[in-house]
């Protein structure tokens, strides 16, 4: 999905998508906010606008929430209640490292982090990206903000994102976590390869007070690869060599090896109140959307 | 269990191929390389791989593996492996086979002889004989014969085996066992295989100091042939000649059988032998006043013979003479016996007339040169048992010694009566001798007295000598009427040695001495072509003719026909084809074992070759299935 033209907001996709994507907003599973201000509707007992419920009036109760034209027609006070507005942040993590770079999987990263980033932005929520690339050193980041005004320098970072390096995604959680301060959604870009068990880094992300969103992208090679004969298989990351000798009788074992790993981080995300969908780097942008993630309901159009 | 053997053992060298395919397997094994974004997938596949599969080291070399196997069963089937018969389990192992008249039997839907039969079980043992085998082969008819020492040479046993011909005389195990036996002494003999069709000789004179593995050949079809053929004097000039034909088992034909004289029919007669009456005896009269050859032969005019050499025996016929008789000038009584009798030339002058008698009778050990095959002494005792046995002359008032008992089976005393014979003179043992000794030293007892012998004889090849160890003359027996009939005897058993009452065919073997001019070189053509050159004994006697093929034999001098005689097989155990499976042995009897039969080698080269085809068909399928049946 190439959008080179000087009319596009952004390379990353095009603008028809963006309209669409700017009237999305996310949907997380549970009130992981910060208590400050914001303007996130959050749950009853708000100042905001919005209404949500009713209750008892209550001796001590502020009078001026009391519903007077209930109180005409039914002789007893009860109390208006509002949405809390409350500050929600989305951590967006993309994992920049080699092996990303396989089959446009870094380019789908940067497209979803977009889409995922104006959701956030123009719904008020406190947007942050990062993008790992090596297992020492800082992340690429762009620290939390707000408001469509965020938009520009948000799609400006997620271009620029260039890719290589070899941290693996425990690792490049961690980092993220070094630097990020906020409850709210922790949204994993990454294939989720690694030869290391998630459970504590996810453990971390949930005692962040971060809901955990993994998306899992992966290329059609690996998701169903066509090998056959003797191979030696080289890490992109690592540089590790594997030989593998008659490729297609271990296929099945693959696949099966495959589900296994993708299921185990499925219950990795749901046991600790998270969401978990692999999706393929070839698979349409906009498939993904509102196919995937909408019916699933990350997203609420 | 028994190992395999190789044909090809230094075939073993090939395998020294696998190093280098081994180091080339390796050196060729350049995988592709394939960058992929992470490793951690496969690795858990392989992880996976090796748990679930235990044998996973072993099926990641699996082309390896195939080609190793391969090419293993490809060397081995190159090395000629073989399960061995047996053969080498002895070091030397003597093989006798049997080539007597009766392995000449054909079967009975093919000309395949017995010999033929017997020739490739010995085949089979000589193409097994592997490591230090050593065979050493013997052929037996009547006699052994050695045709190879030990050897391991199988291209020289095999043309010694080609060589062996049937031959025509019977067969008998005596003799080439202990041909064998001598040759236990100079090798290690544990095992002596026979191969024969078992018509041989029941009981064998013989110790077993091995262990006799008889391989019999399958029996031939039936047989008829002549088993006997004699002639007896009716008159001067007419025979009657006896022809006995016998049968093997089973059903056989009708045949006819033609009595030639000279070549001239002089009789024909059809022959008719079944399982109930084996055997039918044909009289002919013929009539001739000089010598001749008689020739019976039996045809098989529409049914089959298996055994053909026993179907012609030759019977030569002697011209009609007188019988030489010399006795001693003082014997009176025998002079007078002789006298009465027919055909009698005595000759009882004081020195003989002529060198050699039919029959001769003297009261002195000096025969003053002449010889007989008969020969009667009267009151002598040989000097040889001279210490066994004494006589002496019987005190006056003693008893007369009397006969207690005789051998009335005896040539010599057939229908003579001794009961009551009167002998002034007394013979007896010597202390501690008895008549085991005397036939230890080759005498028989043929009269004995109340305390020793009176008559012995004794045997020396066709010469037979009587010893009256007392004086005819001082006894009442030339008085008696058992005298005439015992003068009778002597001249009949010389008529019948002289071969002027009666003859007999000649059985395969050696020819009987003939009467010749002494001192001379005879030629002796054979039946089978071959020539035969003897000398003549000074006495005038042509002696050890090998005549050990049925046929005619001319022995001529100088081009001139001297004599004919003609052999036969005459024997009925050959002619019977029958087979024994038990023969007894001095301490044992051994069967013949047909579950022994020699078998050849099992070799199993071609289930190596076999195997690596299929595995190279494997192999192939193998991988060509991996290629159709990858995952897109």
């Amino acid at each position: 999905m190439s959008t080179s033209g000087k009319t596009q907001l952004t390379s990353l996709f095009d603008n028809r998508l963006l309209s669409r994507v700017e009237r999305m907003r996310l949907q997380p599973i549970r009130r992981l906010t910060n208590r400050s201000q914001g303007e996130h509707l959050a749950g009853k007992g708000g100042s905001s606008t919005d209404f949500a419920d009713y209750r008892d009036y209550a001796a001590g109760d502020d009078m001026r929430y009391v519903d007077w034209n209930i109180f005409a027609r039914l002789r007893r006070p009860y109390i208006k209640q509002f949405l809390h507005e409350e500050e929600l942040h989305v951590a967006i993590m993309i994992d920049a490292s080699s092996s990303m770079l396989f089959e446009e999987k870094l380019l789908r990263a940067r497209q979803l982090a977009a889409a995922f980033s104006i959701m956030g932005l123009l719904n008020a929520e406190r947007v942050s990206i990062y993008a790992m690339h090596q297992q020492e050193g800082q992340p690429s980041l762009i620290s939390p903000g707000t408001g469509r005004s965020k938009i520009r320098e948000v799609l400006t970072f997620l271009e620029s994102i260039e890719g290589g390096g070899n941290v693996p995604v425990e690792d490049a959680i961690e980092q993220m976590l070094r630097f990020h301060r906020g409850r709210g959604i922790a949204i994993l870009l990454s294939d989720f390869l690694t030869f290391s068990d998630l459970g504590r880094c996810m453990n971390l992300l949930f005692s962040s007070g971060l809901e955990i969103w993994g998306l899992q992208i992966l290329g059609e090679s690996e998701y169903a690869p066509d090998l056959q004969g003797d191979l030696r298989f080289v890490d992109s990351e690592t540089g590790q060599t594997l030989d593998i000798t008659n490729a297609s009788e271990l296929l099945n074992l693959y696949h099966g090896q495959r589900e296994y790993q993708t299921e185990i981080l499925h219950q990795q995300c749901r046991r600790r109140s998270g969401r978990f969908v692999s999706t393929l780097s070839n698979t349409p942008l906009e498939s993904v959307l509102y196919d995937t993630l909408c019916r699933q309901g990350w997203i609420l159009k | 269990m028994s190992w395999p053997s190789f044909s090809f053992p230094m075939g073993a060298w090939f395998f020294a191929v696998l190093i280098p395919v081994i180091i080339m397997y390796f050196l060729k094994l350049k995988r592709p390389r394939v960058e992929i974004s992470s490793l951690a997938l496969w690795q858990a596949v392989i992880n996976d791989q090796r748990v679930n599969s235990p044998f996973q080291r072993f099926r990641r070399n699996l082309l390896l593996l195939l080609q190793l196997i391969l090419l293993i069963l490809i060397i081995l089937a190159l090395m000629q492996p073989f399960l061995s018969a047996g053969p080498e389990t002895a070091e030397y192992l003597p093989i006798l086979i049997d080539c007597s008249a009766s392995m000449s039997a054909r079967g009975d839907t093919d000309d395949t002889t017995r010999l033929d039969l017997a020739k490739e079980k010995a085949r089979a043992l000589i193409e097994n004989l592997r490591g230090q085998g050593r065979i050493a082969l013997f052929s037996f008819d009547t006699t052994g014969r050695r045709l190879t020492e030990f050897t391991d040479d199988q291209s020289r046993l095999l043309r010694a085996l080609d060589k062996i011909k049937p031959s025509h005389r019977p067969g008998s195990l005596d003799e080439v066992l202990r041909m064998a036996d001598a040759y236990s002494r100079s090798a290690p003999i544990e095992r002596v295989v026979v191969i024969t069709d078992g018509n041989l000789k029941e009981s064998v004179d013989f110790e077993l100091p091995f262990e006799l593995s008889l391989q019999p050949v399958a029996a031939g079809g039936v047989n008829v042939g002549i088993t006997e053929m004699n002639a007896r004097r009716s008159d001067r000039e007419s025979w009657e000649v006896f022809v006995r034909v016998s049968g093997s088992v089973g059903e056989v034909g009708d045949a006819e059988l033609t009595l030639t004289m000279d070549d001239r029919v002089v009789g024909r007669e059809q022959v008719s032998v079944s399982p109930d009456e084996p055997t039918e005896r044909l009289v002919f009269t013929v009539d001739t006043p000089n010598t001749a050859l008689l020739q019976a032969k039996l045809t098989f005019p529409g049914s089959k013979d298996s055994l053909d050499i026993d179907n012609s025996v030759w019977l030569s016929l002697p011209q009609p003479r007188s019988l030489k008789v010399r006795t001693s000038p003082d014997l009176y009584s025998w002079q007078h016996a002789f006298n009465v009798l027919e055909g009698i030339e005595l000759d009882a002058a004081e020195s003989p007339q002529v060198p050699e008698y039919d029959l001769i009778v003297s009261d002195s050990m000096d025969l003053a040169g002449i010889d007989a095959p008969i020969l009667v002494y009267v009151g002598l005792v040989p000097d040889e048992i001279s210490d066994l046995v004494s006589v002496a002359e019987t005190e006056p008032g003693e008893e007369p010694t009397e006969v207690v008992v005789w051998e009335a089976t005896s040539p010599l005393l057939q229908h003579v009566k001794l009961r009551q014979v009167q002998i002034a003179e007394k013979a007896r043992y010597v202390s501690g001798a008895d008549e085991a000794k005397l036939e230890d030293r080759g005498y028989e007892v043929l009269v004995h007295g109340a305390n020793g012998p009176l008559l012995l004889q004794k045997r020396q090849g066709l010469r037979t000598e009587y010893f009256f160890l007392f004086h005819t003359d001082r006894s009442t027996l030339p008085y008696r009427l058992a005298f005439p009939i015992l003068v009778s005897n002597a001249t009949q058993a010389a008529l019948k040695q002289a071969s002027l009452s009666e003859v007999s065919a000649i059985p395969t073997g050696v020819l009987p001495p003939i009467a010749v001019e002494p001192e001379r070189s005879f030629t002796v053509s054979r039946p089978d072509g071959d020539i035969q050159t003897l000398q003549s004994t000074p006495s005038g006697m042509l002696s050890g003719i090998s005549a050990d093929v049925v046929g005619k034999y001319e022995i001529e001098d100088s081009g001139d026909l001297v004599a004919t005689l003609g052999t036969g097989t005459l024997n009925s155990m050959e002619t019977s084809l029958r087979s024994v499976d038990d023969f007894k042995f001095n301490d044992l009897s051994v069967e013949v074992e047909e579950s022994e039969l020699v078998e050849g080698d099992q070799r199993f080269w071609r289930i190596l070759a076999f195997l690596a085809f299929a595995f190279l068909l494997i192999e192939w399928w193998y991988f060509q299935r991996d290629k159709s049946g990858a995952v897109a």
